[in-house]
């Protein structure tokens, strides 16, 4: 783990970025999407061929601001399950060094996304109740490979979609900027967060592999719906009822998700951690 | 420090796609990608996070220090006539492609559970809902993974682990031992991957008595039913072809006691060919090596293991073949006890599907066969028998995406 984590703050030192400095908070904000269009919600439905282009882009920029809302709320349960989890270990070691320099990039990230969203649109965006209590609960009591592998699961389902977004030539220069800084970052993250898990699951038994596997498919599925808040569709002058049942029944999304996250089911596959009862809200959220 | 890709790495990609700061090449699209077996990362601009190598199916992807001054060197060495490319320009790199959702099929049929059917499969997993049945002549799933790559090539063979994966996902049916001809009807699409393993013939008298990579390579690698149709006389050995496959014979016809209980061999292998007595071989390329197929890796491999014992001859036309050995075009005769084949595979027809014989494959348009709809083709059936066993993944993405984007038109392809 130690090995793992210097060469993780080598990297850090070698590329860390300044959404401070970095970015030109005062520059102008164009007309760009908020994120790629294919990843709307609503790409590929009934009700996105009857927008008109100026009304797609506009609820993408929201979309991507609810996005971006949720990832900021996660960061902030992952900040307190890392610094929980580091505790006591001694503040010498590499691991537990990786693992405050891992808080700072996140904690500048959430700065970084309420900025920009600040500057993409007007109304703010938070996840609903009921996942802020959820995940209010589990930064208490998640510990070990439900930790590790439930920050993997929702920063790489944030990651593939960013990826896309900071190289479309479409999107608002400030979310492709503001994604690639994530991107970046996040990589090392989830080596970190991968390896840890692995070396949590080390000779767990089937019984806690099976919790453990069931409690992350849970969370995945909570991370996941929260992504786009209903409120977006209202904000856009849509009919929220009626885009909320076509986003559900989008395929268009799900293969999407599926597609991107393919990497991440081998991963938690190759640790055991893709149960039968795991792979089934797996499904039924659309990542497998 | 960075990582460096080593010269088993599989080309599937994964790793570029996870690459932060687009420091690995060729990328798919890129001149080079698929021609080459090896993709590298740019020491510039790699910022040494590990992405790639928590991803790569193989793990050719290893920091720095910790691979092989060749490799390190290698990687380079690739991109020392190249430009780096500023990731934090983010124009330079390739825009995201998306495909558009398209219905689907319900039941698609994958015939062979090799790397290409294997990659297929996940794509249809993917990028559809359907349900896929998919067959295999042999008992497990891997093809010329499990039974085609070199026992002491271990870790090219972990992606076996990634398409065991693919068998257990909930919308797969796998019938493994099952002979496909029965199954064509009530799909609404079918993919054969069905490969190309039979080897070519070089077409030489007494060639029958030689033996052929295909049924080497599927007795060593303990391929069900295969034997070895020849007996193994030293102290000399004859191996036609200049690709990886020939390189592959040599090197474990050349391999001692110690080497061969290294690898994944079963013991009775190992004893045949411990005691074959062969002690020396000779590569024989037809052409020059200027159009030799194997990658430098694979020759510095062999060079590394027994480069005393290999002798490369190349320009050398083979015209018969005897007891006394192996006649050459200028009238040369080499002395040895047993003649190698390895100068490629070539595909079989399939039945009830056209076939180009020339090249060995069935004719196809993106993985759409010609003239019947609702059947579809990938990998080394597709494309013919060349590229290694990432390159199928790129092969299958366009297959299903063909396949996806006609298979609402298409009729039942059993009718």
């Amino acid at each position: 783990m130690d090995e793992t984590a210097e060469r993780l703050l080598g990297s850090a030192s070698r590329l860390s970025r300044d959404p401070e400095t970095e970015i030109d908070w005062e520059a102008p904000i164009g007309d760009g999407y908020g994120m790629s269009p294919e990843w709307s919600t609503l790409y590929g439905t009934p009700y996105w061929d009857e927008l008109t282009e100026a009304q797609q882009r506009e609820l993408t920029r929201h979309e991507s601001a609810s996005v971006a809302t949720t990832g900021i709320w996660f960061e902030l349960i992952l900040q307190q399950m890392i610094l929980r989890d580091v505790y006591d270990k001694p503040p010498r070691s590499a691991e537990f060094q990786w693992a405050l320099t891992e808080i700072a990039d996140e904690c500048r990230h959430s700065i970084m996304f309420a900025r920009a969203t600040e500057r993409m649109v007007e109304p703010a965006y938070r996840p609903r109740l009921l996942a802020r209590e959820l995940g209010r609960m589990f930064k208490t009591v998640a510990t070990g490979e439900t930790a590790y592998a439930a920050i993997l699961v929702a920063e790489e389902v944030l990651d593939v979609m960013q990826r896309d977004w900071m190289r479309d030539r479409r999107v608002e220069p400030l979310v492709r900027t503001v994604n690639h800084i994530h991107v970046v970052e996040e990589s090392r993250h989830m080596v970190f967060a991968r390896e840890e898990t692995r070396e949590r699951l080390a000779g767990a038994g089937r019984g806690r592999r099976w919790v453990s596997a069931l409690v992350i498919a849970i969370a995945a599925d909570m991370i996941v719906s929260s992504m786009v808040s209903r409120q977006v569709y209202a904000n856009v002058g849509l009919d929220a009822e009626r885009a909320v049942r076509e986003a559900r029944s989008n395929e268009h999304h799900r293969s999407l998700l599926r597609t991107s996250c393919a990497n991440l089911m081998d991963f938690l596959g190759s640790v055991g951690l893709l149960t039968p009862a795991a792979a089934r809200v797996y499904r039924r959220t659309g990542l497998l | 420090m960075s990582y460096v890709i080593s010269g088993e790495c599989c080309s599937d990609a994964s790793c570029v796609a996870v690459c932060p700061m687009n420091s690995i090449h060729p990328s798919p699209g890129e001149p080079g990608f698929g021609a080459g077996v090896s993709l590298f990362i740019d020491p510039r601009t790699c910022i040494d996070c590990g992405a790639c190598a928590d991803i790569c199916p193989v793990d050719a992807a290893q920091p720095a220090d910790q691979a092989a001054p060749e490799d390190v060197e290698r990687n380079a060495a690739y991109f020392a006539e190249r430009e780096p490319l500023e990731a934090t320009d983010l124009d330079s790199w390739e825009p995201p492609a998306y495909q558009v959702w398209g219905d689907g099929p319900r039941r698609v049929l994958v015939v062979g559970a090799g790397p290409a059917g294997m990659y297929a499969t996940r794509e249809l997993l993917l990028r559809t809902t359907a349900e896929v049945t998919l067959v295999d002549r042999l008992d497990q799933v891997g093809g010329l993974v499990r039974f085609g790559v070199a026992p002491d090539h271990p870790r090219t063979k972990q992606i076996i682990d990634t398409f065991e994966r693919i068998v257990g996902h909930s919308r797969v049916r796998w019938l493994p031992g099952t002979d496909s001809t029965s199954l064509t009807t009530g799909y609404d699409a079918v993919v054969h991957a069905v490969g190309a393993r039979r080897s070519r013939r070089l077409g030489i008298s007494g060639e029958d008595s030689a033996c052929t990579a295909e049924d080497f390579v599927a007795w060593y690698n303990g391929r069900p039913g295969a034997t070895l149709p020849v007996q193994l006389t030293g102290p000399r050995a004859v191996v036609v072809g200049n690709g990886n496959v020939a390189l592959d014979v040599a090197r474990l016809l050349l391999s001692d006691e110690d080497q061969l209980r290294q690898m994944d061999v079963s013991p009775d292998v190992r004893r045949v060919l411990a005691a074959s007595g062969i002690k020396e071989v000779v590569l024989l390329g037809r052409r020059g090596p200027e159009t030799a197929a194997y990658t430098e890796t694979a020759l510095q491999e062999l060079l590394a293991a027994a480069g005393d014992r290999v002798e490369l001859r190349f320009h050398a036309r083979p015209t018969s073949w005897t007891s006394e050995g192996l006649t050459l075009e200028s009238g040369d005769t080499i002395a040895a006890g047993n003649l190698f084949t390895a100068i490629g595979f070539e595909g079989q027809a399939v039945d009830g599907l056209p076939f180009d014989a020339d090249r060995g494959i069935v004719p196809n348009v993106r993985g759409a066969v010609v003239g019947r709809p609702g059947h579809y083709v990938a990998g080394w059936i597709k494309r013919g028998a060349r590229g290694g066993i990432g390159v199928n993944k790129a092969c299958a993405q366009e297959t299903v995406t063909t396949l996806v984007s006609s298979s609402r038109a298409a009729a039942s392809p059993g009718s």
